[in-house]
């Protein structure tokens, strides 16, 4: 454990009372057994950006995979391939995008926005982010053995027929849960019971709204994920006969157990993205969120409402005609708070006095991306269209736009908002402008051609395709091959700044909530004296409108 | 723990008086107690009279019955914060979302195309 | 921040003192977020079981025959039994907590060792149980039982029989499961317990384990008329 130091033994540092967190003790042990909510939030970041690395080269060799339509001329075989894509999105969705901003950006800035000196639970804290280790570990283990080519969904009957490492997966999977409800549980407490002195619900900053309500969702829905997991394992190892329409069992049910989960689980994935969105866009704007309440119950509503809507991906698996009409109104109603929230980042940014920082264009590029994938996702919502477009390029592309054109997009926004904050350095402001344009071109290079070519009716999880979209799909590749230079970019300024970065400026943007009042880098634990929540966003009068 | 430095520096020891949690008597318990056995004498009773279809209503009414007086009493959710209350009884009514529209679509499969009627009834 | 230390008052009597993790203010702010976790826990097994419940209410409507021939090949007695072993541990579990807030030291160790004893019996009535089943040939994941015998008749031209047999092993194993958690958890109550680290002023982890040991209990409650008295 950090064993806190009295203040008086502590060699002085310039300009601060404390050491702070990065230098408070030394060596690997003081980091692999660190409680500090930073240092855990660290090693998480540094963990899901490998496992994004890895999710990204799977995601390469696919698409360059797809540069001829085949059968000769591709570089896998088809069984190769279906395990590609299956790793590529299980590595991307369990080892990356859930626990990416909870883990690492949450974890750092969260108990910081509050006022708080850590996370309520740090031992959970730091069990969490192991549970994670162990389930990522258990996912590379299944990808170097047997592969896993059931599609990140594991779909009953195939994934009972599988010869390749469902079982390891699934585990990996399982552990992955857990380590995601412990996050969530530990931020729902920590925001009921550990925010400054002075802040109501009403003065948190609007992360915390969104970090609340994936929490919630993290607690509610993952242990159904967990008792569907082990029911697969039972199915798979002793044909129980739950899932397996040979025995008696439904493999619809399968399927509504899975996106009980998986639904409101896309949601745990986009909610901290909108919460990084709204603080990026008030700072660098310096106007207060337009809209605060809406923007802080929008958030309570779509977790609501996730709950409600999971049958819009069984659409054609055979469920009755009267759960989808259900299921597609109800989904259509998360249009709402969806649209809320993007008028009240566009207000925010209107009048204001904007800044055109890195973490500000990354956000233009995500209000641009989210804007495409939110509304695509309206078309897939409708049953009549869905039928149509289900299981096409247009899905794949949908999902992409809101994951990985938003979600990540966030994340990286957010991880360049809290850099100078995390290390004290700041990077190479120019190139983090030219990775991030080069990063939205990328996107619209890759995915565009695909919403055209699954309108066209092309199935996704294809090894090979007709001639007809040889054009499209080059396109794609070249797209992906840009948004690969633009990460390496990325990675490369990053690790930069953390030799020859200038040193960051106490309060780099002019912030005004709370992770901007600590010392940068925070102490050890965090504040020089405890916190008083004052007005929200509270830029002064001189820059309102 | 943080106290660990304390003999090499002077730390303040704070007693802190704040009180909590709420303490029940004996007598509550033990009617809760009471009341949840006759409760399964009932129970095994109205399972060997046929209702028809409702035997399976009335044995999971009684069973909420028992089983919110042991959380109201035995878990002290009565006395407890709201927020406490709020979390627990929220989980019950997601995890009604659950049954409700799997049943849903369980039940009403078929209606518009018999072939997709469930399997044996 | 200032660093004081903060414990929490311990009454006379040989008990020992708790010191507030240093990131709390008050030993109230401690108590709170570790009951509202434990609470939050508590959501999650409800909602883990919840999807058992949801894939027995499922093939119960797809094959309400089959449950009532499996249901009335388990003997109700013995789950009747087993409810009064486990609503009886739930009760001397809430009085142990009662006396935990009381300071009443010994009182509590008596009501938890009762607690632990009738939660043996529970699995000791398990044990039977199950083997038992296992003697006619169902086992969990694989049924092979005789055409000829009682068995054979009960389960002839049922659908799916063994749907029900692996629904009912999976429950009443996690739930087995869980009481194993919960009868070393009280046992660890029992030793921290005798060494005084319970009272009045510092009674937490009896009551938290005490709300998991009625969870077990609530399950039970459901399981027991669905499972053996299969209406
Ligand atoms: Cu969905």
């Amino acid at each position: 454990m950090t064993t806190h130091a009295p203040a008086h033994e502590i060699p002085t540092v310039e300009g601060r009372r404390e050491p702070d967190y990065l230098r408070v003790t030394k060596g690997f042990m003081s980091w692999v057994t660190t409680l500090d909510h930073k240092r855990i939030g660290l090693m998480y970041l540094f963990g899901v950006t490998l496992a994004f690395i890895v999710g990204g080269i799977f995601a390469m060799l696919l698409r360059a995979h797809l540069w001829n339509p085949g059968p000769d001329g591709q570089m896998f075989s088809p069984q190769d391939y279906n395990q590609l894509f299956t790793l590529h999105g299980a590595f991307m969705v369990f080892a990356f995008i859930i626990p990416a901003i909870p883990g690492s950006i949450a974890n750092f800035a969260l108990p910081l926005l509050i006022g708080a000196p850590d996370v309520a639970l740090p031992k959970l804290n730091l069990a969490s982010f192991y549970l994670w280790l162990f389930g990522t570990v258990l996912l590379s283990y299944s990808a170097i053995t047997n592969g896993l080519d059931t599609g990140w969904t594991f779909y009953t009957p195939w994934s009972l027929k599988s010869q390749t490492a469902v079982l390891s997966a699934g585990l990996g999977v399982f552990v992955i849960g857990f380590s995601s409800i412990f996050t969530g549980l530990n931020f729902l407490v920590t925001m009921h019971k550990m925010r400054a002195r002075g802040m109501g619900w009403f003065q948190m900053p609007l992360f915390c709204w969104a970090i609340y309500a994936s929490s919630v969702l993290q607690v509610l829905a993952t242990p159904v994920l967990g008792i569907t997991v082990a029911l697969l394992a039972f199915e798979h190892i002793y044909h129980i006969g739950v899932f397996d329409p040979a025995e008696g069992g439904d493999p619809v049910l399968f399927q509504h157990f899975f996106w009980f989960y998986s639904h409101p689980a896309v949601y745990i994935m986009i909610l901290p993205g909108m919460g990084i969105i709204s603080e990026v866009v008030s700072t660098h704007s310096r106007r207060p969120l337009f809209g605060y309440k809406l923007l802080a119950f929008s958030s309570i509503a779509i977790a609501v409402i996730s709950f409600l809507v999971w049958g819009h991906h069984m659409y054609t698996s055979g469920q009755s005609e009267f759960a989808m009409q259900a299921f597609s109104f109800l989904t259509v109603l998360v249009a709402i708070p969806t649209a809320i929230k993007m008028w009240s980042w566009v207000a925010t940014i209107w009048g204001g006095s904007i800044a055109l920082t890195a973490p500000m264009l990354y956000a233009i590029a995500f209000l641009v991306i989210f804007t495409i994938g939110g509304l695509t996702g309206v078309y897939l919502a409708a049953l009549a269209i869905d039928i149509h477009l289900h299981d096409t390029y247009f899905v794949v592309a949908h999902f992409h736009a809101v994951m990985m054109g938003s979600t990540a997009i966030a994340f990286f926004a957010g991880v360049h908002h809290w850099w100078p904050k995390m290390f004290g350095r700041m990077y190479n402001e120019k190139l983090a402008s030219i990775a991030a344009i080069v990063i939205l071109t990328g996107f619209m290079v890759t995915f565009l051609p695909q919403f055209e070519m699954g309108s066209q009716g092309m199935p996704r999880r294809y090894a090979t395709y007709s001639e007809q979209w040889v054009g499209y799909h080059r396109a794609s590749t070249v797209g992906a091959m840009i948004l690969g230079a633009g990460f390496a970019l990325m990675v490369g300024y990053l690790l930069h700044s953390l030799i020859a970065g200038r040193k960051a400026k106490p309060n780099e943007w002019g912030g005004v909530t709370l992770d901007w009042k600590c010392p940068t880098p925070p102490n050890l634990y965090n504040f020089d004296d405890e916190p008083i929540a004052g007005k929200l966003y509270d830029y002064g009068p001189t820059l309102k409108r | 723990m943080a106290n660990t430095s304390h003999d090499s520096h002077h730390h303040d020891v704070v007693v802190d008086h704040s009180h909590h949690g709420h303490v029940s008597t004996f007598q509550i318990f033990l009617r809760v107690y009471v009341t949840l056995c006759v409760l399964t004498i009932v129970t095994v009773a109205a399972s060997q009279v046929d209702f028809g279809g409702a035997n399976m209503l009335i044995a999971v009414l009684i069973a909420s019955i028992k089983a919110s007086l042991v959380v109201t009493f035995f878990m002290h959710l009565k006395w407890d914060t709201a927020m406490n209350n709020i979390a627990f009884l929220g989980s019950l009514l997601f995890l009604s979302l659950l049954f409700l529209f799997t049943l849903a679509d369980f039940a009403t499969r078929g209606m518009a195309d018999p072939t997709q009627m469930s399997p044996i009834r | 921040m200032s660093h004081a230390t903060i414990v929490t008052p311990t009454p006379e009597g040989g008990f020992q003192p708790h010191t507030v993790a240093h990131h709390f203010k008050t030993a109230e702010q401690e108590f709170q977020a570790a009951k509202f976790a434990f609470w939050l826990f508590l959501v999650t097994e409800v909602m883990l079981f919840g999807g058992l419940f949801a894939a027995y209410i499922y093939y119960h409507g797809f094959y309400p025959k089959s449950f009532q021939a499996g249901g009335s090949l388990l003997d109700w007695r013995l789950g009747a039994l087993n409810t009064m072993f486990l609503l009886t541990s739930s009760w001397t579990m809430a009085n142990g907590v009662r006396c935990s807030q009381l300071s009443r030291r010994k009182e509590m160790v008596v009501w938890l060792w009762w607690t632990v004893v009738l939660a043996g019996g529970f699995m000791v009535v398990k044990y039977f149980e199950y083997s038992g089943k296992f003697h006619h040939g169902i086992f969990p994941f694989t049924q092979v039982w005789h055409p000829e015998g009682h068995y054979g008749e009960v389960l002839a031209g049922v659908a799916f029989p063994k749907l029900f047999f692996n629904i009912y092993f999976t429950m009443t194993g996690i739930h087995g499961l869980h009481v194993l958690v919960g009868m070393i958890a009280i046992g660890w109550l029992i030793w921290r317990g005798g060494q005084g680290r319970f009272h009045s002023g510092w009674y937490i982890p009896v009551d938290l384990i005490g709300l998991y040991w009625h969870v077990v209990d609530l399950i039970w409650i459901f399981l027991f008329p669905l499972l053996y008295l299969v209406p």
